[in-house]
């Protein structure tokens, strides 16, 4: 049985995209069948993330508007057999689609994946309610900052109100050493102010911005702590329990005296 | 926080306690959605209501705000009450 998740924020340049493309890999990696979507309409972004942006025929606008069959439309990932994308048409609007198009597209999806992954764009218009209205759960992104924070509440809020479940959280790019020193909100901080329960923390990573750069997923990076972070998210959503990271960082004294006078 | 933080910041908030503090107090706001006209207007009822049962309520000092709590965010409304007139 198929799960269509709708990766979300409110705020843009959050992560959504990137958070998107690596659980999906992520999930693929363990073996799941698994089908991107981008949803984001006029502005496909997902394919370069993915590195799958020469090899786009047609996309999601051709599929609903019956110009191509979903199967053709659907790219294979470079590296994992069982991991597909569904690119967003660049050239039209949002308004193209609407939500029970969508709807029709993941029910055509229902038998031959184990996950769908929806990256909505940012906004609480057209576009994300589009995003949300074919999933069975939502998961939000926000980073550890006060404007991302306030519009990832107004989604919780816009979530339940379309009786989509208790959405989940996923906390990027967060800082340790800032936290550390008092001046980032941690991730238990950001968890009781919104008050929904966390799926994952992913500590700030230069590795997303070099494998972005090169079209790869993070999740191929060894090295990387983004890596272990999607990957731990991939497992709860199979039902494991994994412990969250232990993002503390451990700064000597001197470390800590310097960060207070901002001289690090 | 070891012991050079609590020595030179015992008096000071980290910025991220302020983060978390306005944050809490704006999303009461915006979780409750109440248009300033919607303020205004349940002020003057306020106003209204209380009169009848309290004279010496000062009408046009009404003042309501949203509050973040411990357990429960709140509503709370101050209504100041004229002094002199009070006889015992």
């Amino acid at each position: 049985m198929v799960r269509v998740i709708t990766i979300t924020s409110g705020k843009g340049g959050v992560g959504k995209t990137t958070t998107t493309a690596n659980l999906g890999t992520a999930l693929a990696l363990r073996g799941a069948r698994v089908t991107v979507i981008d949803a984001d309409i006029g502005l496909r972004n997902l394919d370069v993330v993915m590195g799958l942006e020469n090899r786009i025929v047609y996309d999601l606008v051709d599929v609903v508007e019956g110009r191509a069959r979903l199967r053709q439309a659907l790219i294979k990932d470079k590296r994992l057999p069982d991991l597909y994308l569904l690119p967003a048409a660049q050239t039209r609007d949002k308004d193209s689609v609407g939500p029970e198009d969508m709807i029709a597209l993941v029910n055509q999806m229902r038998t031959d994946f184990d996950y769908v992954l929806i990256d909505s764009p940012a906004g609480i218009e057209g576009g994300f309610r589009n995003s949300i209205a074919g999933a069975d759960e939502i998961l939000i992104v926000t980073t550890p900052e006060v404007s991302a924070v306030r519009d990832a509440d107004r989604v919780v809020g816009l979530v339940e109100a379309a009786e989509k479940g208790p959405p989940r959280l996923i906390i990027n790019r967060l800082k340790p050493q800032m936290v550390s020193r008092g001046e980032m909100l941690s991730m238990e901080e950001v968890v009781e102010i919104l008050a929904i329960s966390p799926i994952g923390v992913v500590p700030e990573d230069e590795a997303i911005l070099t494998s972005t750069n090169r079209g790869e997923s993070v999740v191929f990076n060894q090295q990387s702590r983004a890596r272990q972070a999607f990957s731990n998210i991939a497992r709860r959503l199979g039902g494991e329990e994994v412990p969250f990271m232990d993002l503390t960082e451990q700064t000597g004294v001197f470390n800590r005296l310097f960060g207070m006078f901002g001289k690090r | 926080m070891g012991f050079f933080d609590n020595l030179f910041r015992r008096e000071r908030q980290t910025s991220a306690q302020i983060a978390k503090e306005r944050l809490l107090t704006v999303l009461v706001h915006d979780r409750v959605k109440l248009t300033p006209e919607m303020m205004a207007q349940m002020k003057t009822e306020l106003s209204e209501v209380i009169a009848r049962y309290v004279p010496e309520a000062e009408p046009g000092e009404i003042e309501v705000t949203l509050l973040h709590g411990e357990s429960s965010d709140y509503l709370k409304a101050d209504i100041p009450l004229r002094r002199s007139k009070i006889s015992h």
